[in-house]
């Protein structure tokens, strides 16, 4: 057997051996409700909006139920899988609630295979990534296949970052020799619709090229089509859920932002939340034009989605994962980056949480699990847990941006060793600070990207752009 | 100066200037108003007293009412707490069996509690020298509230010695007790003032101390004014408190920063060196 094919089965065989005893009782009842109503023909957007509007009457308070505030088309992952379990077990509830802060009810002996059938999707998600990285670096593809942090996200949580990951890498391999289907994967990134931050460098990068830009809008507005039907059948619904949720969410995760976690105000908090949202954008506008359209997208895609980690407000644990196989790919990134986030969870939820389909199968066990809550619901209190969940996430951020600059300066560099013809047209341009950000970096030719899929490239055991 | 330095400084700064955004809005915004946050929660601060009113799902703390002492003000030392899982109106658990809406205004919180035959207002109401909660409807109620702490020494002069048991207690419209802080080494007092007598006061002893209060009253409004101080009896020691951590994130910023700085200024000249290259 090739060494590819071993990589792979090796990493199905982890998660398989793991997944159907762990979870996130909150991201995985999401789903697992999500699932019962795609399948039932309900409308998911409405019953998170009703479930927030009661939340904000009851509180007075303008916070939101956290369910399901992904793209449509996520739930459709899901819902097959959803569906074969019911074929063995019968339509009856096996996880009942389990949304924050209420612990769900579990149904044996049926919750670990429900476990294990909606977590395959992710586990093929992640066999996918394994299986592209291996066909360019089977090193790299051992580092994702086996990362504690990857198989902690992707199967002991239950979160799908592992989908984006594998659009966002197919998106990035197929943009040098198909522009449509580069398009679909990158709508289809949007899964969780962080990566929306990547639209404008896409654009920018094929601008004048205008059958390619066509092309990959076409694609990508394929996969929109399921949020034209939601924006025309419940647009009230699905504009608070992904928009007015998402735009409005207090910042913190694993930033330099969750200090806000201690600053109990909810209107204070939200106002404040807007200062990364404008940092943001200002980054982008001035990086996507001048190092995003010049740099390898390889690069240019991971400098802008670092620029998110480092400004947008909410940068969640798992977040990393959708990324993690472009840093494994850029030789300037540290793909160690990956410690701060895995240390953050333990921090943040405690490790027992993760365990609560094998603790709920007995009663003794279940004690423990109370004994155990209470110390921890006591170092919570006291606020101890908040200082290293601050320090952790200020090294993250910090980490994130010397990997940035790293990238940057790589890309200089690697011009300055290469000046072509190019260099001097760029000079010509005018603009006060985009011309103090292009002479400072020396960004003066366009980098040659070879096709991604070409024989070369698979040939060689390092990406084309590399 | 580099694009890099540059960079760097403006990050630098902008850790280090985020966090301290905590110690300035405690200090500076959020006294003496209630403010909302988390799922549903609410808090109040002044000098004296800090009041949490727990958030929808938990019916406990509904509100729970702490002194910080003139000794030690970031400590937060538990006075009193209102349970709703534990309290009953017209034999309906307030928890459990009521609807409950929360409203913030500047002067009270604003918790109705509805029933299809009734809706019962919870003012909560914190002035620089008490903390009161009304209990008011346009009808007249049968109401049992239970008040917890964790634990008082003694209550109108009765020790668990003279109450081993639950104790009945004469009626009375005031209710003081006593309890001790081992971690400030400290003695507190607190006083429970009631607007009208109540049917039936109730004492409940635990290991160390009373851990309960409960009262009946049949009323259309009750009103209960808490007040609590403590003094320092002996040396206090150094305590952590939770509302010290605005003053610890600074310094915990201001750390990380400088280990990076000094990591990215010493680590690179100490590896340009080993790999025989200039920094």
């Amino acid at each position: 057997m090739e060494e590819r094919s071993r990589i792979v089965l090796l990493a199905v065989a982890v998660r398989f051996a793991i997944a159907p005893f762990f979870m996130h009782a909150g991201d995985v009842g999401t789903i697992y409700e999500s699932s019962i109503m795609a399948l039932k023909g309900a409308n998911i957007y409405d019953y998170v909006y009703v479930k927030t509007l009661q939340l904000q009457n009851t509180t007075g308070l303008p916070i939101f139920f956290e369910g399901y505030a992904y793209h449509p088309l996520l739930v459709y992952f899901f819902a097959p899988f959803y569906w074969l379990f019911t074929l063995i077990a019968g339509p009856s509830p096996v996880m009942i609630d389990g949304h924050y802060p209420s612990l769900p009810i579990l149904i044996y002996p049926w919750t670990p295979l429900l476990l294990l059938m909606l977590k395959i999707p992710i586990i093929l998600a992640d066999a996918f990534v394994v299986y592209l990285l291996a066909g360019m670096d089977t090193g790299k593809a051992k580092i994702y296949a086996f990362c504690p942090y990857v198989v902690f996200i992707s199967i002991v949580w239950g979160m799908f970052d592992a989908l984006v990951a594998v659009f966002l890498l197919a998106s990035y391999l197929a943009s040098s020799r198909n522009n449509l289907l580069s398009g679909i994967f990158y709508g289809l990134s949007m899964l969780k619709l962080y990566t929306v931050v990547l639209l404008p460098l896409y654009l920018v990068r094929l601008l004048g090229r205008w059958r390619a830009l066509l092309e990959f809008l076409g694609g990508f507005a394929l996969t929109l089509v399921p949020l034209g039907y939601f924006l025309i059948v419940s647009p009230n619904s699905i504009w608070n859920v992904l928009v007015t949720f998402q735009g409005t969410r207090l910042m913190g995760g694993v930033n330099l932002y969750n200090f806000v976690w201690i600053v109990q105000d909810l209107p204070f908090d939200l106002q404040i939340s807007m200062i990364p949202n404008i940092l943001l954008l200002a980054a982008l506008v001035f990086l996507i034009p001048t190092f995003g359209r010049k740099a390898p997208l390889l690069k240019a895609i991971v400098a802008v989605m670092f620029v998110y980690f480092l400004f947008g407000k909410v940068i969640n644990e798992q977040f990393l994962v959708s990324i993690f196989p472009l840093i494994l790919l850029c030789r300037e990134c540290d793909h160690r980056l990956w410690v701060a986030p895995f240390i953050f969870i333990f921090l943040r939820s405690p490790f027992y949480y993760f365990a609560l389909p094998i603790l709920w199968t007995s009663p003794i066990f279940y004690s423990y699990y109370l004994q155990a809550d209470f110390v921890w619901r006591q170092l919570q209190a006291a606020g101890y847990l908040m200082i290293p969940m601050y320090a952790v996430g200020v090294a993250f951020s910090l980490a994130i941006f010397w990997n940035l600059l790293r990238i940057l300066e790589s890309t200089r560099a690697a011009v300055t060793l290469l000046p072509g013809p190019a260099a001097v047209g760029s000079r010509s341009m005018t603009g006060g600070l985009t011309r103090l950000i292009r002479s400072e970096l020396s960004l003066r030719e366009p980098f040659h990207v070879r096709p991604a899929f070409s024989s070369e490239s698979r040939q060689r055991n390092t990406p084309s752009q590399r | 100066m580099k694009l890099k330095s540059k960079l760097t400084a403006f990050f630098a700064v902008y850790i280090i200037a985020l966090s301290f955004v905590p110690l300035v809005h405690d200090t500076l915004l959020s006294q003496a108003r209630w403010v909302g946050y988390g799922t549903g929660a609410y808090e109040y601060q002044n000098q004296h007293y800090f009041v949490l009113f727990n958030d929808p799902y938990d019916g406990s703390s509904k509100p729970h009412i702490h002194v910080n002492p003139d000794f030690a003000p970031a400590a937060r030392i538990s006075l009193l707490e209102f349970s709703d899982w534990t309290s009953w109106v017209n034999d309906h658990n307030l928890f459990n069996e009521f609807n409950a809406t929360v409203r913030a205004n500047p002067q009270a919180l604003d918790v109705t509690y509805t029933r299809p035959e009734i809706a019962i207002h919870k003012f909560v109401e914190v002035s620089s020298d008490s903390v009161k909660v009304t209990l008011t409807s346009d009808e007249e109620f049968r109401a049992h509230l239970e008040i917890w702490r964790w634990v008082m020494t003694s209550i109108n002069g009765i020790s668990t010695k003279d109450a081993p048991k639950p104790l009945a207690i004469e009626p009375t419209r005031l209710i003081e007790f006593m309890f001790e802080e081992e971690r400030l080494q400290s003695l507190g007092r607190g006083t429970i003032a009631l607007s009208a007598l109540p049917v039936e006061t109730k004492i409940w002893p635990h290991e160390k101390g009373f851990n309960k209060i409960t009262i009946d009253f049949v009323n259309s409004e009750m009103s209960f004014t808490v007040s609590g101080s403590m003094e320092a009896a002996g040396t206090p020691s150094a305590t952590w408190s939770y509302a010290l951590l605005p003053y610890v994130l600074p310094v915990v910023a201001i750390s990380v920063v400088a280990l990076y700085l000094l990591v990215d200024k010493y680590g690179r000249t100490l590896k340009d060196r080993a790999t025989g290259r200039s920094s």
